[in-house]
């Protein structure tokens, strides 16, 4: 298992050289990198703040960070899933909107009882999502037709019609985005009162941990699993097997989208309770960099957006503290993602100058 | 009207066709690059920001901050083009991802930047950066031939620049050395390296060329469509003009017919929305048109497409 | 002391894990023709790699015209005049013969009088020019991917030319000609040696170096083995020089025993992907118990025969039958089960997925049902159990066992993962394309062993190969095709190796000057 410890061992080397160099963008911005990198982990409520708001606790902090980490699981993963079959899907962004905006209007502004409009709420942004994710498995297979051109593409058109339909029939009028849902139908049970303190339950985390092993059994243990690796590793060979391409192709771009529709449906019904238009959420991007961090492994993505999400999440409260930008969180993402591309690389060289030590006879 | 939609329409499709040509020096040299929104977009601020700087020095009526403006996107979007070819050339990162994650980058660092030079330097809280409004030009006498003249009519400084920019370019690709050895490195680099000529060298040139006319095609957008820069500057635009380039299947002619299409699709649907009277909320639904286009175009080229046969490939001397 | 134009002395190469060259000292005579005789492997390309600067040396030193020099680039070999053929074609196939020449070199003049630019004109004048003086016809306008194999060859000896090279080295240059076109390479080859230049000439080819080499250094496993004149050295003996031991250059086999038709293709015509035919109305039948040969030269049709009769490819007209049903509704895996086994031409392309383990590749084919599957849930004891056999019977040498990464295997053992996993299938009908292309004498041997075996175990076998011996060897039958025709099918005792060449390139037995001229 040397494969699984240099995998960790590249991750953490990117994630430290991202850190190196935000740490360097903040010494010349004149800002001490060590408290505001402590900034991040108070806001993110593993270390306690100072002081804290009336019914605020480190604890309820936290309860709000597992809330904002769960979308990413599942976008993660949504990466991960299409990753695995060759495919790059950068198209998250779209799929999430499409999956909460249908959600959203088809249940959010109903009135059916919390048993049924949250599962409901599940199950229309997964298939959402995942018709969304289909149609670019559809272009791909049937008209070659790049998959990261095109979800860009669908990205940009969900995007607009959303905003359209926003603006034009659900727009609340203060906030200039979509009208708040109902609590029935948000996955988040948020701002519960329990012993004095304020918590945010994400009832989403639990279906995030379900998806983490399904995902994972469905790579290891099943013969889809088997196909859909095939088919990325080398699509003439998986052809020459008798694996139906095209099928392969189709659901795994299909699954990564209806991965995409729960974490739309995670973040917009459950962490935030309505849309802002013309906002692509920067959480399908991230994903890229939370997934290839993670090695795109399931049990990987869940520590690395574990780690990676305190960056984003710790942000707003890093820059009330430091006073510096909070989108300088998206810049080290960025680095991050940066050396963790550049990371495949080294890693690739350590496990091919040791196949030419043993290879060539 | 007509004339509305030629005088909106180039301003939109010289800019693209200016980035497009950028993409096809790349991937021709067979680097797969898709990072030609974060170039555009980065390009744009360096540009903004000289340009914004230069404002300060000269008078209101002076063009030099626009012609600063100008050159510091090239220059802006060749330097940030560099991660780029270090990335798909020296490190051997897969081409697509790192394509996407220069322009994860660009955006984050952009609008970071924005707002902290707003702050520090200029002492304001802003999320963009003013350009000012660009003077447009008519030339007399041409601009007076029935539907031809638009083309002559109300034209951004910068599309003369870009026409320039584009007949050079052209004569570069198609008849010196330079490119004779470029279009050798997207087919078969090994021939290339065997006629004793760097490859990765090639790569890099072709790269920062895709950078430098990405910048300026980042600049055009941003005087002339919002006249400011901001993070709006990346709503895809970089990857139109690569469907623009795919779809002129990698040659600079077609590509700019491409182009066309793209800006007068879009300057017709705005008239369209207007002429109807409809709410602005509408030009929603017009700015999805490219994007729609783009996938039918797709839809109906991709298929035998003439991408070069090097294409994506990362050239490794050893194995020659 | 002779006059050495060359001279490499105690050459010494290491890769990672390997020692390319041992100690190897060469001495070539200006205007003569000296071949380099060697297995795959034994070292001969990288000692060319050497001298033509794509390679150092770790150790050991080179003289040309008596003078040391550091060749640390082809760029400083073509200043000392060393040109080289390599035996994959470095030609830009989207640009005209006259374009690839000039690369790297072109003659330039002023558009307007200022803008610097390749001057076309002159380049194409002077491409003729030298065309016409060594009788290498070419067409200087002509774009390379229209030409055929021994035009672009003509091409990359002009480009050496072009560069006034006066050392040519030639790798491997036969490797996908006709004997027809090999007698003229052979030809042109002589020529340039009269006409003064210095010929190097890898090959692992003994009857060409019989026709044309004046001495043959022998390489093997990295080291030299010895030096002969080839005018007083019979080829058996450079033959065992090579290998190291005896080798039989046939493979043993009984008479065949044929049976029923397991494979019959009528009337098959194949579009590739520009909707152009390339296997126009072919029709033939493989009995079991048979080994069916199409001989050919590469690019004529004949892999996508095999494509097709494997479902990768489509068919617009004709059928295939196998043991009498038709595949024509069948997908890859329905054929697949119907009792195809397919040993593709390129191993690491399609045959094999390099980036998973052993155990996974080899259940290629099997992954999906039982044992190795239930219910869609895999089963990995089997997959282990199952990748340990096969490892044993075909002896497959890897690092970890079913756990190594295919990517991490030699060539050798990759074919012979595959190979395994082929006859394995149980099949009715194997085909073998290009089986021995690149490995070494053992393993080539063992490859014809298994072929044969299939054979006699009544199996149906459809070999397609660019290597007329290996043909002419195991064939039971052999059909030559040429641009996507069959031109002759009969009993391989019924042909001459003379013959199939003639077929190969269009010119059928007596007809010469018919239909076909050249191959185009």
């Amino acid at each position: 298992m040397k494969k699984r410890n240099e995998t960790v061992l590249v991750a953490v080397i990117a994630v430290i050289l991202g850190l190196l160099a935000g740490a360097v963008m903040m010494l010349i911005l004149k800002k001490n990198p060590l408290s505001a990198y402590y900034n991040l982990l108070q806001g993110s409520g593993l270390a306690p703040k100072g002081k804290y708001a009336g019914g605020k606790s480190m604890f309820s902090d936290f309860s709000s960070y597992i809330d904002f980490l769960t979308p990413m699981l599942f976008a993660a993963l949504a990466v991960a899933v299409a990753l695995k079959a060759g495919l790059f899907n950068i198209g998250i962004s779209g799929q999430m909107l499409t999956g909460a905006f249908l959600a959203t209007v088809l249940v959010g502004y109903g009135n059916l009882p919390a048993v049924l409009a949250k599962p409901l709420v599940i199950l229309i942004a997964a298939a959402g999502g995942g018709v969304v994710g289909i149609i670019i498995g559809f272009l791909k297979s049937r008209f070659n037709i790049s998959e990261v051109v095109s979800s860009i593409m669908l990205n940009y058109i969900a995007s607009y019609i959303i905003s359209f339909f926003i603006n034009t029939r659900y727009v609340d009028p203060v906030s200039r985005q979509s009208k708040e849902i109902g609590q029935a139908s948000r996955l988040t049970l948020h701002q519960v009162l329990v012993g004095g303190f304020r918590y945010d339950f994400a009832l989403g985390f639990i279906l995030a941990i379900i998806a983490i092993l399904i995902v994972r059994f469905i790579f290891d243990r099943t013969v889809l699993g088997y196909e859909l690796k095939a088919v990325g590793a080398n699509r003439e060979a998986a052809r020459y097997a008798g694996i139906r391409v095209n099928r392969s192709i189709l659901l795994s771009m299909g699954l990564s989208g209806l991965l995409g529709g729960l974490a739309g449906a995670t973040y917009f019904l459950g962490y935030t309770a309505s849309i802002q238009p013309k906002v692509l959420p920067s959480t399908g991007f991230d994903a890229i960099a939370v997934c290839l961090v993670g090695g795109s492994s399931p049990v990987g993505i869940f520590f690395a957006s574990f780690f990676l999400e305190i960056i984003e999440k710790g942000s707003t409260y890093m820059s009330s503290q430091a006073g510096l930008e909070a989108e300088i969180a998206s810049v080290i993402m960025g680095l991050i993602l940066l050396t963790s591309a550049c990371s495949s690389f080294i890693l690739a060289k350590v496990s091919r100058r040791r196949v030419e030590g043993r290879g060539s006879k | 009207m007509i004339q509305t939609i030629i005088i909106n329409g180039m301003s939109f499709s010289l800019p693209l066709f200016i980035m497009a040509i950028g993409g096809i020096y790349s991937e021709r040299s067979g680097v797969t690059n898709l990072a030609l929104e974060g170039l555009q977009g980065f390009g744009a601020f360096v540009g903004a920001l000289a340009g914004y700087i230069a404002g300060m020095h000269f008078g209101a009526d002076s063009r030099v901050p626009q012609a600063v403006a100008l050159l510091f996107a090239i220059l802006g979007g060749m330097a940030y083009s560099l991660l780029h070819a270090l990335l798909c050339i020296h490190f051997r990162a897969d081409m697509v991802i790192s394509g996407v994650v220069v322009n994860i980058l660009a955006m984050a660092l952009t609008t970071f930047l924005t707002k902290s030079i707003n702050r520090t330097v200029f002492g304001a809280a802003s999320n963009k950066i003013d350009l000012g409004v660009l003077p447009r030009i008519t030339v007399p006498g041409l601009s007076k031939i029935p539907v031809i003249g638009a083309f002559f009519t109300n034209v951004y400084p910068f599309e003369a620049v870009i026409i320039v920019i584009a007949v050079f370019v052209w004569y570069l690709l198609y008849r010196t050395s330079f490119g004779l050895h470029l279009r050798a490195a997207g087919d078969n680099p090994a021939a290339l390296d065997a006629a004793g000529v760097d490859v990765s060298r090639i790569r890099y040139l072709a790269v920062m060329m895709s950078g430098a006319l990405s910048g300026l095609a980042g600049i055009c957008f941003a005087y002339s469509i919002s006249a400011k820069f901001s993070g709006d500057i990346y709503v895809g635009y970089g990857y139109l003009s690569i469907a623009a380039l795919i779809f002129g299947g990698w040659k600079i002619m077609p590509t700019l017919g491409a182009c066309m299409i793209f800006g007068f699709a879009r300057s017709a649907g705005y008239q369209i929305v207007q002429k109807l009277g409809l709410p602005s909320s509408y030009s929603d639904l017009v700015m999805i048109l490219p994007y729609v286009l783009t996938l039918l175009l797709l839809v109906f080229l991709a298929k035998n497409s003439q991408a070069p046969k090097a294409l994506g490939e990362a050239y490794d001397k050893s194995k020659r | 002391m002779e006059d050495h134009i060359i001279e490499m002395r105690n050459i010494t190469k290491r890769f990672p894990g390997i020692v390319a060259l041992d100690g190897v000292t060469v001495q070539i005579r200006k205007g003569e023709i000296y071949a380099i005789l060697g297995e795959n492997g034994a070292g001969k390309s990288t000692l060319m790699s050497i001298l033509f600067g794509m390679v150092e040396p770790d150790e050991g030193e080179i003289y040309i015209r008596g003078r040391k020099e550091r060749i640390s680039s082809p760029n400083y070999a073509t200043e000392l005049n060393i040109g080289m053929v390599h035996q994959h074609f470095k030609l830009v196939s989207n640009y005209t013969v006259t374009e690839n020449i000039i690369l790297g070199r072109e003659p330039k003049h002023r558009l307007l009088g200022v803008f610097p630019a390749v001057d076309m004109k002159k380049a194409e004048a002077e491409v003729a020019e030298l065309s016409r003086r060594y009788g290498l016809e070419v067409d200087p306008k002509a774009v390379i991917s229209g030409v055929n194999v021994s035009a672009r060859q003509r091409v990359e000896i002009l480009k050496m030319l072009y560069r006034e090279a006066e050392i040519l080295i030639f790798d491997e240059p036969t490797a996908v000609l006709t004997p027809q076109e090999i007698e003229a390479l052979l030809e042109i080859i002589r020529m340039l040696r009269d006409g003064g230049k210095t010929i190097i000439l890898i090959t692992h080819k003994l009857e060409e170096i019989r026709q044309v080499a004046d001495r043959c250094a022998i390489l093997r496993r990295g080291r030299l083995i010895g030096v002969r004149e080839v005018a007083s050295t019979d080829a058996e003996e450079m033959a065992n020089l090579m290998v190291g031991r005896e080798v039989s250059f046939h493979t043993e086999k009984k008479k065949a025993e044929f049976g029923k038709t397991v494979l019959q293709v009528k009337g098959l015509t194949v579009l590739n992907e520009d909707k152009f035919p390339v296997v126009k109305g072919v029709s033939f039948a493989i009995r079991s118990g048979e080994i069916f040969a199409i001989a050919g030269v590469s690019g004529n049709g004949q892999v996508e025969i095999a494509h097709a009769i494997a479902g990768l490819m489509k068919e617009s007209e004709g059928d295939i039958l196998l043991n009498g049903e038709s595949l024509l509704s069948k997908d890859v895996r329905e054929r697949i089960e119907a009792g195809i086994a397919y040993i593709p031409e390129d191993r690491q392309e399609m045959g094999l997925i390099l980036d998973f383990k052993l155990k996974d590749d080899l259940a290629l084919k099997k992954y999906y049902r039982h044992p190795f599957a239930e219910r869609k849930i895999l089963k990995h004891k089997t997959f282990e159990e199952y990748g340990s056999k096969l490892i044993d019977r075909y002896d497959i040498r890897c690092a970890n066992s079913t756990e190594t990464l295919v990517r991490a295997m030699s060539g050798g053992n990759q074919q012979k993962a595959i190979v395994g996993r082929e006859i394995e299938q149980d099949a009715s009908l194997t085909i073998f394309v290009q089986p021995t292309r690149g490995l070494d004498i053992g393993a080539i041997e063992r490859i014809h062993a298994q072929i044969v075996e299939e054979r006699d175990r009544g199996r149906a076998v459809l070999l397609i190969s660019l290597e007329l011996d290996e043909i002419m060897d195991l064939a039971d039958t052999i059909a030559v095709i040429y641009n996507g025709e069959i031109g002759k099918i009969a009993p391989a005792e019924e042909f001459t190796t003379q013959e199939v060449g003639a077929y190969m390139m269009g010119i059928g037995k007596g007809q010469e000057g018919g239909k076909h001229e050249k191959a185009q």
